[in-house]
């Protein structure tokens, strides 16, 4: 009997523990909010025929940018709101398990952009250059993985969809007739627009029930 | 059965209001008071009562500051804490282990 009690004494602290490690601010308006601007900068890339290596990534750089400054005036917003720190200990190991990734695929960026100018009609076609938007997708993806063991399961699922999803396309390619600047654009607006949407709208209405309860 | 590890659970941290508090600080280096309230579901008078008792104790240090214009209380546990935290379950175990059958 005694044992009993204390086996459960274990458990309640072992689950206490975890929940209080866990990140639990609202996902959803972020991850909406990024798959809308993600969906918006596919659309204007296309439109707007940003397909020179340099200036597609510049781009991308800059939604990315765009992306990460809404995420945090968000979190800050929410952090607010609940008389909360928005530096709090879960978000700070989130953003030291986004981290790694994320500055490998910049640094792969800024050599990529660098080495583009150099190389002969470098700047001419994104054609060599489409598994730069797939390893964006794939770094992405190990960073929200990473990030997934501060936050509800769900967002490790949601990175094993972008690696998944881009190590499929690198293995499988692309048709000869597919254009590079459509296949560019339409990587980026489907894994980082409309994954984020799909994922943010499935969000919205399972977030609040769950932590409700 | 040796009865003794029961009698050393410290009382303090035993009671199961208090225990939860100690739980969450465990894994964190700090929380803020809405942060512990949210997370255990308690009333803000009966989070601000064990607070009390765990900080008289010496297991919990309390930071009161302003974020905002807003007044923000964090807890954090203190290195006696953590010590009495990490016996209280030292002895748990113990219990466990006692009651388990050869």
């Amino acid at each position: 009997m005694e044992s009993n009690w204390a086996a459960e004494h274990l458990q309640v602290i072992r689950t206490l523990m975890e929940r209080s490690a866990l990140y639990r601010r609202a996902l959803a308006p972020i991850m909406i909010f990024n798959g809308v601007v993600g969906m918006a900068a596919a659309a204007l890339g296309w439109a707007l025929r940003i397909g020179p290596p340099r200036a597609f990534i510049l781009f991308w750089a800059g939604v990315g940018i765009v992306a990460a400054v809404g995420s945090f005036l968000l979190v800050r917003r929410q952090a607010i709101k609940e008389s909360e720190s928005f530096w709090s200990p879960p978000t700070r190991r989130i953003m030291q398990a986004l981290l790694p990734p994320l500055t490998v695929g910049l640094m792969v960026s800024v050599v990529v952009w660098a080495r583009a100018g150099s190389v002969p009609r470098g700047d001419g076609s994104l054609a060599g250059m489409l598994w730069l938007p797939l390893s964006w997708v794939v770094l992405y993806g190990c960073a929200f993985h990473a990030a997934g063991f501060f936050m509800p399961r769900g967002m490790r699922l949601f990175g094993w969809a972008f690696i998944m999803g881009g190590c499929g396309l690198f293995s499988a390619g692309f048709p000869d007739w597919a254009r590079p600047l459509d296949c560019a654009n339409g990587i980026m607006g489907c894994f980082f627009g409309g994954l984020h949407l799909a994922y943010g709208v499935y969000l919205y209405f399972t977030e609040r029930r769950r932590n409700e309860t | 059965m040796n009865p003794e590890p029961f009698f050393q659970l410290d009382r303090v941290i035993h009671e199961k209001g208090r225990l939860t508090i100690m739980s969450m600080l465990a894994a964190s280096p700090e929380l803020s008071f809405t942060e512990l309230r949210d997370g255990l579901g308690m009333t803000d008078g009966n989070l601000t009562t064990h607070i009390r008792t765990l900080q008289q104790s010496g297991y919990l240090s309390v930071t009161k500051s302003f974020q905002n214009n807003r007044p923000l209380t964090t807890c954090a546990m203190t290195a006696a804490g953590r010590k009495a935290f990490a016996n209280y379950i030292n002895l748990l175990e113990q219990i466990i282990r006692q009651n388990k059958p050869e």
